[in-house]
């Protein structure tokens, strides 16, 4: 019972990261703007957030760094793709790169350390004890005393819905992603929507980047987004860009990679285990490819 | 002061690197009025009401709408002013409804954005009403026709209260009946008080319609005269510069053995809709087969069954009696051309040379230009290869390395048509040959077509343009549903008569007729 | 030609600059750090022939992702084909004892079909399930990672030693280096070779190109999409394993270590994008990318830049080039496209039919 009780809130700890990147993402995959520069924002996120919480000794800041880190990732991801029209797979992939060499470059430059860099001045997220909720003897213990980003992050996949398909806005975005021209004809300007999108994603992505490195773990790592904004594309893919299927999808992902850790010390090598989630990933994606191939086939 | 109701000043407007698509044109437009605009495809009529409508800023040049100097900078500007535009190419969103796509941009909002629809919805409602627009605002636009399509764009401007409706080439996906039907439509909303500019390259519909005509060629006005008592030939020399001949002159067809047999064919798509049923037909050495129909009924199908792009579900195709149901594309183009409908996607690389566009599918069935080694291709044989085609079918191509999208529209047409019939077959099939081209290249591209005829290839030809069909075929099939429901000769009927089988308001011919309890 | 060479030179020199800038910016000398840049990699036998060492695996990397994109394939799985080629290799070069001048040419063709299978995963889920190779070449490289390091730190590990790796090859695999001079160099050369002709000259590199540009069009004209997929997918996983089998056999070390190859197998990637899939052009990109990645070590040694601010050059040299591609495009248009309508209206003020003159 211990076991299910760890399992399940390591899969929602496991689950956030890949949560708010795929709510960003879903911005972006609504405007029909391929966003593979996820995985780097998260990354620059990370960094900036652990640099603005050492700094300032304040966690609050911290978080907002990040989140100014994935913004500065993503206006410039903007500017490129939008004004100049260069092609987003391009840009993204340079701006991946740039996002590993320049955090790893800066940790050397800033924090003197190859490899990680760990300290007791970055002050991590508080953790939330939901009053009410920790009472309750079984669900208790699962959903509370979580770092608040994770409740931050569940209360933002109903809003992002709502936004999404409830608003003005979202129906103008998800018209942009089907034709931008037909959007342009109306008088509303499509680049802009694609440059907001754009925006929403860095934001979001740099959350997740705080998230990993000030309330998962206390630290930064070189490349420590370990291919999360992948499998956020993987899953953003899968849900076809539904928050609620988002919410649902990177639970299971969550699940996967805390799989993968409570094996460990079981007879499989531990190498093994940390395959668990990517795995798992091309798994998934068979599965919704068949259902795709399917229904052409009308089987 | 009637006429000062639109009038454009002096446009200019240049495109990058080099196209002058409008050079000083003037153009006055009086209230109330059903004012066409004609010139043949690329002579700026497009162009120029893209600038009126703040779809693209004029290079020089001014425009006074009611009395007062505007320059709109986006079609929102030019809609909130009164003047609105219906596109050739429909800029619908496939997959929301004909509401959503009505209020797209005028959305009824409340507090942080959110739609409300308690009011619009009735008010779009009466608009269809009152304008007698009969479509049911819940359709998806992916599932409607087009003649509704259009009238979606129509109502769009109607709810954002236009005085003034540009219409762009309205009836070039439309049926005959589905022609009249819009200019009826057209009337009625001009005796409502809307002002009409009607953008045509298609003079029959222009006198049917206007009150004044001007008349555009090569990015100049050349003139602007009263409909009253105009003569066709007239106005197409205005248009054209020269005498036109309506028609190409052929000589009568001498048909010989069957160069292309298709059986039984049907097509069943992703969706379980069956897209072709039981369509046999064949074409003879020495003719022109044409088939007619509205798009959507079945002759992509037949298009991709014929070439191999798609299996069919059953039925057989030979080509020069042999049966190549099995075989894949490349086989099947040791015996057939193929001229597709979309040059720029399927006929083409657009970044790719010149060079490496002549050469495609010779690549691989032309020895004449592989290098020693097999497996290679020799540079300066594709090159001389290419020089050739451009000679033969006189393209206008500067250099042969530079990008196919260099060249004009007609040009790189002509590139295709070229590539595919030095492929030399027996059998050709041509889908849309001439959509979106300039006079003199339709002109050209006609006359190789029975000139192929005439050495002895039997054709099919695929065409939405009926003009096209009656001067070149010597026979028209009638597409309907999958189905064909009538063959005819163009001296022995009308274009009404091919309309009425086209919709399917007329029952298909005896020979044609499904043959109830016949297994199959 | 010339459009493809001019953005590229301003592409470069802007990033170039910014470099200097950020230095400037950080406290570093600029011009001393760029000259110890240049000198470390270019100026001296030992710095040139270090230089063409490292451009070998990234001329490979280079090759595997400028046939990958330039035929319409999203192969991102380098790092993994790159990881499980070097791994055949050593496996190989391990159980196999023969003289070099069978060793030789048997680890390449290992090195190559190791990589071609793992690439071949992936193409094969797409053919046969339509599974959309992004996703899986990406995991896949995930997979390769964890999966070599297991192999290095259990069956494969050389016990003498603290950290994870394996012994040491047989010497009948190892290249020679003569007079500092690595021949592994000259593998990629031949390979660069190869796939120059291959791409640019023959059927099969037509039908690539075609389909990498529009494959509806190599499709309507008969070309077999399927199995020029294959091949080209086939292709790219091989120089990418190869790359890693070169890894091993050529330098110094000749055993699979923790963390080898780095980060040339995205380099490759990055190196095709700014080369725009052009053969030539990643043959210099690559070994331009070399001479930063070679210099910066030096530099680190001369004024103490780290030597990561490669990477973030070589990200910078990439976007710059890329948008400067756009740019220069848009603006070479709009020059032309503004004489052309001073022309215009110049003839017409000129012609003085009763035209009022345009507005100035």
């Amino acid at each position: 019972m211990h076991l299910m009780v760890e399992m399940i809130r390591s899969s929602i700890l496991s689950a956030t990261p890949v949560l708010l990147a795929g709510l960003g993402g879903a911005y972006t995959f609504h405007a029909n703007v391929f966003n593979i520069a996820m995985e780097g924002m998260m990354l620059i996120g990370a960094f900036t957030a652990v640099a603005g919480s050492y700094f300032s000794g304040s966690w609050i800041i911290g978080v907002f760094s990040g989140i100014a880190g994935g913004l500065v990732a993503a206006l410039v991801f903007a500017i490129f793709v939008v004004s100049l029209k260069t092609d987003e797979f391009v840009t993204g992939t340079a701006l991946n790169m740039l996002a590993l060499g320049g955090t790893t470059y800066s940790l050397r430059q800033l924090f003197h350390v190859k490899g990680a860099f760990m300290s007791h001045a970055i002050q991590s997220m508080p953790r939330w004890n939901i009053p009410l909720i920790s009472g309750i003897p079984r669900v208790g213990p699962i959903l509370s005393g979580h770092p608040f980003i994770v409740y931050v992050s569940i209360l933002l996949a109903f809003v992002v819905e709502w936004h999404i398909f409830g608003t003005r806005y979202g129906l103008r975005l998800r018209a942009v992603g089907e034709d931008a021209r037909a959007v342009d004809s109306v008088g509303v300007s499509s680049d802009r929507i694609k440059a907001q999108a754009i925006i929403a994603s860095g934001v979001l992505c740099g959350l997740a980047g705080a998230y990993l490195s000030l309330g998962y773990v206390t630290l930064f790592s070189e490349n420590m987004s370990n291919g999360r904004g992948w499998i956020a594309l993987a899953v953003i893919i899968l849900t076809r860009g539904r928050p609620m299927g988002l919410l649902l999808m990177s639970l299971v992902f969550g699940f996967f990679d805390g799989l993968g850790l409570s094996l460990q010390g079981t007879m499989i090598p531990p190498q093994f285990t940390q395959m668990v989630p990517y795995i798992a990933t091309i798994v998934a994606l068979y599965f919704y490819s068949r259902e795709k191939r399917a229904a052409r086939e009308g089987e | 002061m009637q006429d000062q109701f639109i009038k454009m000043d002096s446009i200019i407007k240049v495109y990058p690197p080099d196209t002058l698509a409008l050079d000083d044109v003037d153009l006055a437009v009086e209230e109330g009025e059903i004012h066409s605009i004609i010139g043949e495809n690329g002579a700026g009529k497009s162009t120029l009401m893209k600038v009126l409508y703040g779809m693209t800023p004029p290079s020089g040049g001014e425009v006074h709408f009611r009395g007062r100097k505007v320059r709109f900078a986006t079609p929102r500007e030019a809609v909130a002013s009164g003047i609105g535009m219906v596109h050739q190419e429909f800029m619908l969103i496939p997959s929301y409804t004909v509401y959503e796509n009505v209020i797209l941009g005028a959305e009824p909002a409340g507090r942080f954005g959110t739609l409300r629809h308690a009011d619009t919805k009735p008010k779009v409602e009466e608009l269809v009403d009152t304008y007698g627009l009969t479509i049911d605002i819940d359709s998806r636009i992916g599932d409607i026709s087009v003649g509704a399509q259009q009238k979606v764009e129509i109502l769009k401007l109607l709810y954002r209260d236009v005085d003034v409706l540009i219409m762009d080439e309205p009836t070039a996906a439309l049926t005959p009946q589905e022609a009249g039907e819009l200019f009826a439509r057209l009337r009625g909303l001009n005796k409502a008080g809307k002002t009409i500019i009607f953008i045509s390259h298609k003079l029959d519909e222009v006198l049917e319609l206007s009150d004044r005509i001007t008349v555009m060629r090569k990015g100049r006005r050349v003139t602007t005269v009263d409909n009253r008592g105009l003569d066709k030939a007239e106005l197409a020399r205005a248009m054209v510069g020269r005498d036109v001949v309506f028609s190409v002159e052929k000589m009568p067809a001498s048909p010989g053995e069957i160069v292309f047999e298709a059986r039984a064919l049907k097509y069943v798509d992703e969706n379980w809709v069956t897209r072709l049923e039981d369509v046999s037909l064949d074409v003879k050495r020495g003719e022109i087969v044409g088939i007619a129909g509205v798009e959507g009924n079945g002759q992509y199908e037949l298009v991709q069954l014929v070439t191999g792009l798609l299996p069919a579900e059953s039925g057989q195709v030979f080509i020069g009696g042999h049966d190549v149901t099995g075989e894949d594309v490349m086989a099947r183009r040791k015996l057939m051309c193929y001229v597709p409908q979309d040059r720029k996607v399927s006929g083409s690389a657009q970044n790719m040379s010149l060079v490496d566009n002549a050469i495609m599918t010779h690549h691989r069935l032309n020895p004449q230009i592989e290098d020693r080694c097999e497996a290679l291709l020799s540079s300066g044989r594709c090159r001389a290869f290419t020089s050739r085609l451009v000679e033969d079918f006189g393209v206008l191509a500067p250099q042969l390395d530079a990008p196919i999208s260099s060249l004009s529209g007609g040009n790189q047409q002509k590139v295709v048509v070229g590539r595919e019939f030095m492929l030399d077959t027996d059998f050709i099939l041509l889908d849309q040959p001439t959509r979106g081209l300039d006079v003199g290249s339709i002109e050209y591209v006609q006359k190789e077509i029975v000139r192929r005829r005439d050495a002895g290839a039997g054709c099919l030809l695929i065409s939405a343009d009926l003009d096209e069909l009656f001067s070149l075929s010597d026979r028209i099939l009638v597409m309907s549903r999958g189905r064909i429901v009538a063959e005819l000769r163009p001296e022995a009927t009308t274009r009404e008569e091919i309309g009425e089988y086209m919709l399917g308001a007329k029952e298909p011919q005896e020979a044609w007729r499904v043959r109830e309890g016949i297994a199959k | 030609m010339k459009k493809q060479v001019l953005p590229a030179l301003i592409g470069i020199v802007v990033a170039l600059l910014a470099g200097l800038a950020i230095l400037w910016a950080q406290g570093y000398p600029p011009l001393q750090s760029y000259a110890a840049l240049f000198s470390y990699s270019l100026f001296s036998k030992f710095a040139f022939f270090s230089t063409l060492d490292k451009a070998t695996p990234l001329i490979l990397t280079g090759l595997s992702a400028a046939v990958g994109f330039g035929s319409n394939c999203v192969n991102l799985g380098q790092p993994g084909q790159f990881l499980i080629g070097a791994m055949a290799v050593t496996a190989f070069g391990i159980a196999v004892d023969l003289p070099a001048g069978l060793m030789i040419p048997l680890s390449i063709l290992v090195a190559l079909a190791a990589g071609a299978c793992w690439s071949g995963i992936a193409a094969g889920l797409r053919r046969r399930f339509k599974m959309d190779e992004f996703i899986t070449t990406l995991m896949l490289n995930f997979i390769a990672d964890y999966f070599t390091l297991y192999l290095i730190s259990g069956p494969m590990l050389d016990r003498r030693m603290y950290s994870p790796l394996t012994p040491m090859t047989n010497p009948g695999a190892w290249l020679p280096i003569w007079n500092g001079f690595g021949s592994a160099f000259l593998v990629a050369v031949a390979a660069f070779a190869v796939v120059s002709v291959l791409w640019n000259r023959s059927k099969i590199g037509y039908e690539w190109r075609a389909m990498g540009q529009n494959p509806i069009f190599s499709r309507t004209g008969g070309c077999r999409n399927d199995s020029a997929y294959l091949g080209a997918m086939l292709l790219s996983g091989a120089l990418a394993g190869l790359a890693g089998g070169l890894m091993i056999m050529g330098g110094m070390q000749h055993r699979f270590v923790k963390g080898i190859g780095a980060n040339y197998a995205w380099d490759g990637v990055m190196i095709a994008i700014v080369a725009n899939n052009n053969m030539v052009a990643t043959g210099l990109y690559a070994l331009f990318f070399s001479v930063l990645q070679t210099g910066a070590m030096g530099m680190e040694l001369e004024t103490s830049v780290p030597s990561e601010f490669s990477l973030v050059l070589q990200a910078i040299v990439v976007l710059f080039v890329v948008a400067s591609r756009e740019s220069t495009r848009m603006l070479i248009n709009n020059i032309a496209a503004e004489l052309r309508m001073r022309r215009a209206r110049g003839r017409d003020k000129g012609m003085g039919d009763g035209r009022h003159a345009s507005n100035g």
